[in-house]
């Protein structure tokens, strides 16, 4: 067991929380695009966490000592990013550079209200995270003091 | 009598479960939004109130190597809690109650320091005759 493995589970957190948040500022930044490099309008694009846990120990290398227990627990990671496969959006736009023949065009199926509580719930249990690396941040000080 | 003293043994378990349990919330609240995960937490104190309060009849032991089942449950042991939350994505981290454990958590280690550095500090005084 590591001392600051507490760090590192809150730190897994921030990562893949601050990843959430740049994907969700990515599809408010292309509500509107109806060009990329694929083809067609932008996906959406969501993160999917999984559960990190540590992979099998060598165990006559690193058996935990007498009355540790052996908790698995690393945090948490990205798993894959996924693009929304929903249909797009049909606007009547015969104006627009890329209006099919039929006149509409094909926008990004990204709903405003969705995304900004999405947002909200990242920055919150971001800073839940925060909270939880200053509380073992303060334990770990105050077990400095034991010899004093 | 420094080495063997069992009170200082008792209160590094009690720091080692605090710092466990530490670990395990920072682990619940990482995966706050982790479709189908389940928390896990520490149980320790009730452990050790069931040894406090063991029967009278516990097995003899004579030989370290009896089982000893008063000594087994003092350990602090990491459980999952699978009961199902008020959620749709199949997670059952309620941010409260991992906050209020955490705190709580947070003051008894800090007490337990205090009980550690004051048990030191008596040896300290012993070590130096009475003289701080």
């Amino acid at each position: 067991m590591s001392l600051f493995s507490a760090f590192q589970i809150s730190g897994s957190a921030l990562t893949a929380e601050k990843l959430r948040l740049d994907l969700i500022a990515g599809n408010l930044a292309n509500m509107n695009s109806t060009r990329t490099a694929a083809g067609g309008p932008y996906r959406r694009r969501t993160a999917v966490f999984a559960e990190e846990l540590a992979g099998l120990r060598m165990p006559a290398l690193f058996s935990p000592r007498q009355g540790e227990v052996n908790f698995a627990g690393k945090g948490v990671r990205v798993e894959t990013v996924l693009a929304d496969h929903r249909p797009p959006q049909r606007v009547y736009d015969p104006e627009h550079p890329d209006a099919g023949p039929d006149g509409y065009v094909l926008y990004p199926n990204i709903e405003l209200v969705k995304e900004i509580t999405d947002m909200l719930t990242a920055l919150r249990s971001y800073e839940a995270n925060t909270t939880v690396l200053n509380a073992a941040k303060s334990m770990y000080l105050k077990a400095m003091e034991i010899g004093r | 009598m420094l080495i063997g003293d069992r009170v200082l043994q008792q209160l590094t378990i009690g720091l080692d479960a605090a710092a466990l349990r530490q670990r395990v919330i920072a682990h619940n609240l990482a995966n706050l939004n982790t479709p189908g995960f389940k928390r896990s937490y520490v149980s320790f104190e009730d452990n050790l109130k069931s040894a406090a309060g063991a029967p009278a009849l516990a097995p003899a032991h004579t030989h370290q190597k009896h089982i000893n089942p008063a000594a087994e449950k003092e350990l602090p042991a990491v459980r999952r809690d699978s009961r199902p939350i008020q959620r749709t994505d199949g997670n059952n981290v309620d941010i409260e109650r991992e906050m209020l454990e955490m705190v709580t958590n947070q003051l008894r280690y800090n007490a337990l320091i205090q009980q550690a550095a004051s048990r030191l500090g008596n040896w300290r005084m012993v070590i130096n005759e009475g003289r701080r």
